[in-house]
């Protein structure tokens, strides 16, 4: 006697899979903390200040090239990735910073595409809701008539 | 039903343009003044290395009032503000609270030797080797000048050439304690 129906083998095994991708993508995604790792990532996260739309790993400027040689600095001397970020907003203000702050005029680049996908989410839902409740093809009483006729036919046929 | 969505597109269309307007007032609004200098912020501390090979600490400097002018061989406006620069160290350069230094950006030491005997620049110039002058002040180009107050902050200063007369009124002011507004 198996301990588990056959049935449930492939949901067993889904479930496995998923578990298994999921320790994976959680595992492989964690930040390193390295200092070379810190360094390219900021030098990603940090816009040239004398560029236009190029991150500071980007950009051949000399400010972005001094900006690469100061961040080893900076993570040797002990500082936090925050206090890095901070030091150069306080020099060049928040347009150094490629990813948008979540307050202030930054915060407007989150909110709205959020606002945006819950007003198409609640447009979907209410055209979704609209439409399956009125039918398409309103039924004529010839259609009626065929359906009366087909059920009769079936009827019969299953009592005869 | 259909008025209703005509206010929805009017309304998604205002918040566009009223994004837009901000987006490019924002863009337009370049200031010619250096943020540290709009925020008075206090002189960054740096050490750079003067031309003879000494190192000079920003410290040295405390209790002056100290120009910082950021530049380098090859930039036309650097070139065409150098007599400016000249003429207004030629005026200033015995006052005993006075003090003027020439930081290089992105320029080779031999160019700069030779830039500098040409121009015959009197006041002290110095290399960056590190860039951590050029952070500490957030330069974007050059030139660059920066006015700093005897009390450490920076007062005025510009983004771009500065003529003898906007390098007299800043020190003026500088020395009286006064912002620059323009």
């Amino acid at each position: 006697m198996h301990l588990v129906n056959r049935k449930w083998w492939p949901w067993i095994a889904l479930v496995v899979v998923a578990t298994v991708a999921l320790v994976v993508v959680a595992v492989r995604s964690r930040p390193s903390h390295s200092p070379q790792a810190r360094t390219t990532r900021l030098t990603h996260e940090l816009a040239c200040p004398v560029c236009e739309g190029q991150s500071v790993a980007d950009s051949n400027a000399p400010e972005s090239a001094d900006i690469r040689a100061d961040i080893p600095r900076r993570i040797s001397a002990g500082q936090s990735d925050q206090q890095i970020r901070d030091y150069y907003v306080s020099r060049y203000g928040e347009r150094i910073l490629l990813t948008p702050t979540n307050s202030g005029v930054g915060l407007i680049a989150w909110l709205l595409p959020t606002v945006a996908i819950l007003f198409a989410l609640f447009g979907l839902f209410f055209a979704l809701r609209r439409w399956s409740r009125v039918p398409r093809l309103a039924a004529t009483p010839e259609d009626e008539a065929i359906v009366r006729r087909a059920r009769a036919t079936a009827d019969e046929k299953l009592d005869g | 039903m259909r008025l209703r969505a005509r206010w929805i597109a009017i309304m998604v269309g205002v918040v566009l343009v009223a994004f837009g307007v901000v987006l490019a007032v924002q863009h337009r609004n370049e200031p010619s003044i250096p943020r540290l200098v709009q925020e008075h912020g206090p002189m960054p501390s740096f050490t750079v290395t003067t031309l003879a090979g000494a190192p000079l600490e920003s410290s040295s400097l405390k209790g002056k009032t100290v120009v910082v002018n950021f530049f380098n061989s090859w930039c036309i406006p650097c070139q065409q503000e150098a007599p400016q620069l000249k003429a207004f160290y030629a005026e200033h350069k015995n006052e005993a609270d006075f003090a003027m230094v020439g930081i290089v950006r992105d320029d080779e030491t031999a160019a700069v030797r030779a830039y500098v005997d040409t121009q015959k620049l009197g006041w002290t110039i110095a290399t960056d080797p590190n860039g951590s002058a050029a952070l500490g002040f957030g330069t974007t180009g050059q030139p660059e000048t920066y006015v700093i107050a005897p009390d450490g902050a920076a007062v005025c200063g510009s983004l771009g050439a500065s003529s003898q007369a906007d390098l007299d009124t800043w020190l003026a002011a500088a020395r009286a304690g006064q912002e620059c507004t323009s």
